[in-house]
């Protein structure tokens, strides 16, 4: 307990917040943990903690005594969670009550230390140099909560007993997380206590904002309600105006919040926004973050795919094992324009694909093959005779609808009926793939009635099909356009 | 001190210092935890344009996507059944 509070006082000294923040790391090991647990007990822990923190400033720094209060408050919230978690990381093995520690007593406790903290603020005059402490509660809040949602449903807490096993079978999934759900409630008053910070800039918790919007996504993406996220950044655009750029924050928020917000993209389908987003966290990315970058490629690629119809190659798929396993199957299928391959290999990642919400717009991937398969159908048709000797060679345009039926086909034990094949051609030449279409209309208005060539986004395919001839006649100049023919 | 952001740039860096010594025991304490596909804490708090991948990725950033069609690649099985079944749809409208 005594160098913990040296360490306090010289940061409390020296301004410095996250060395502050590190004095209320429960992530120690055993040994430092029992130090702190046993430097003293119920009765006596806030005086203990107030003449330490009362002697561990001095000077024209030393901290007055409302903050002296806040801080007492604080660490004797953080000695009782620090006794919570060391009945589980180190349970005493002879005496039987001891062991009664759990998750949720941990969680709860923690609790108690993030709403002294957040009194601290309201109340005693915390500086908003100190705002990484709330980052370290904050953290940690969210690991407490999931352990202990974790461990009721298992039913192995000792706070329940045997009742939890019973209790199973009709568990909602509100109360599966019950306490992440809390959990988002007390980040949200950590958001808003920043947020609400009228202080000048230089001395305001406005700078804690995007740390924990991060912590509030990951919170809402683990609760699968990953459009909760939404009401955080329209709350943050509303007071976007006094609020710092999110490019002068620390490169580490920066880069998570740029994720999230490109997945949030994603997940409605604005591909190009997504993209966009995307792209900026890689970039900024730390180079030696791997597990990062792989997450970030994760939704990068298929976005990618969608909005300009090209693949990863195989150099940048060797670096990470987990997205070669992913996509590089497909990616094959894409590229040869196998349809019943690409089936088969969107049905075996079914699982991986739905888990990671990528399932639909790898989907959609589909649509590519089926023009590279076309493709090459087109090409197989080879070239008409010249007009005249020496003319210029023009490719074969008109080709029976029964080829592509043939090639639909292939690989596959199903063959098509004849409408069901020009079903399928005339969609790759309507859509302009849809896709790209929809997301081309929420940023340019009225795009939905400018004919789909001004859209400037690359076709499919282009042509028309002549039925009683059961003939496709492709244009003759860039019938698939942007590869070439 | 000229503002909380100039604070946490320096503080990173001293905290990323005093962590390392920290890691073998970290793995002893209960409160670390492994989420399989979250996007995870990174080790500083922030990195000079340097140390981006953008910097660094240069000569692989070139080379991240290609063309999702293949002209050089027609031998492949696929290609050779695909121009075989081809074939047999031309022979059955000579007929």
């Amino acid at each position: 307990m005594e160098s913990l509070f040296l360490d306090f006082g010289a940061a409390q000294m020296r301004k410095r917040g996250y060395e502050l923040s590190n004095t209320l790391s429960p992530n120690l090991d055993t040994v430092r943990l029992r130090a702190v647990w046993n430097s003293c007990d119920a009765d006596d822990v806030k005086s203990v903690v107030r003449r330490y923190i009362q002697n561990s400033t001095s000077g024209p720094e030393k901290l007055v005594q409302e903050e002296v209060q806040g801080w007492t408050e604080v660490f004797a919230a953080y000695w009782k969670a620090v006794g919570e978690l060391l009945a589980i990381q180190d349970p005493p093995s002879t005496n039987g009550l001891s062991t009664r520690s759990s998750w949720t007593r941990v969680y709860d406790t923690w609790k108690e230390m993030l709403s002294a903290l957040i009194r601290g603020y309201n109340t005693y005059g915390f500086e908003a140099w100190t705002i990484p402490c709330l980052y370290v509660a904050g953290k940690y809040l969210r690991v407490f909560a999931i352990k202990a949602d974790a461990e009721r449903n298992s039913g192995n807490s000792h706070e329940n007993g045997g009742a939890a096993n019973f209790q199973d079978d009709f568990n909602p999934e509100s109360e599966q997380n019950e306490k992440l759900e809390d959990c988002a409630r007390q980040l949200n008053r950590v958001f808003n206590l920043c947020l609400s910070d009228r202080a000048p800039l230089d001395e305001s918790r406005k700078w804690g904002i995007y740390h924990v919007i991060n912590l509030l996504f990951k919170t809402y993406f683990k609760l699968n309600s990953a459009s909760l996220s939404k009401n955080i950044l329209k709350a943050l655009s509303a007071g976007r105006g006094d609020m710092p750029d999110l490019s002068v924050f620390p490169a580490s928020q920066q880069v998570t919040f740029k994720y999230y917000e490109g997945v949030l993209y994603f997940l409605e389908e604005n591909y190009v926004e997504a993209e966009k987003h995307l792209t900026e966290a890689w970039g900024l990315c730390h180079k030696d973050a791997m597990r990062n970058k792989e997450l970030i490629l994760t939704y990068l690629i298929p976005c990618h795919l969608l909005t300009t119809h090209t693949l990863p190659t195989q150099r940048l798929l060797e670096r990470y094992p987990r997205l070669q396993k992913f996509f590089l199957p497909l990616a094959k299928c894409i590229k040869r324009g196998e349809l019943h391959a690409f089936d088969l290999a969107l049905q075996e990642g079914e699982d991986e694909f739905v888990k990671r919400r990528i399932y639909l717009t790898l989907e959609r991937g589909r649509d590519i093959a089926l023009r590279n398969l076309l493709r090459k159908v087109f090409i197989a048709g080879g070239f008409e005779e010249p007009k005249e000797p020496g003319g210029p060679r023009v490719r074969r345009t008109r080709i029976p609808i029964a080829e592509f039926a043939a090639a639909i086909s292939l690989g596959s034990q199903e063959t098509l009926d004849n409408d069901e094949v020009e079903c399928l051609l005339a969609n790759m030449i309507y859509k302009v793939s849809q896709v790209l279409h929809t997301i081309a209309s929420p940023t340019r208005r009225h795009s939905w009635r400018v004919p789909l060539r001004n859209l400037e986004l690359p076709n499919l395919m282009k042509g028309y099909i002549a039925r009683e001839r059961g003939i496709l006649v492709l244009s003759k100049n860039g019938a698939f356009p942007g590869t070439g023919v | 001190m000229a503002s909380a952001q100039n604070t946490s740039k320096s503080d990173a860096k001293s905290a990323a210092a005093e962590t390392k010594p920290d890691d073998v025991t970290v793995a002893k304490s209960a409160a670390a935890l492994e989420e399989d596909d979250e996007f995870e804490d990174f080790p500083v708090d922030d990195w000079a344009p340097e140390e981006t991948e953008a910097a660094n990725g240069t000569e692989a950033t070139q080379h991240l996507w290609e063309e999702s069609w293949d002209d050089d690649d027609t031998t492949d099985d696929f290609s050779t059944q695909l121009k075989e079944e081809l074939k047999k749809v031309d022979a059955s409208k000579k007929r």
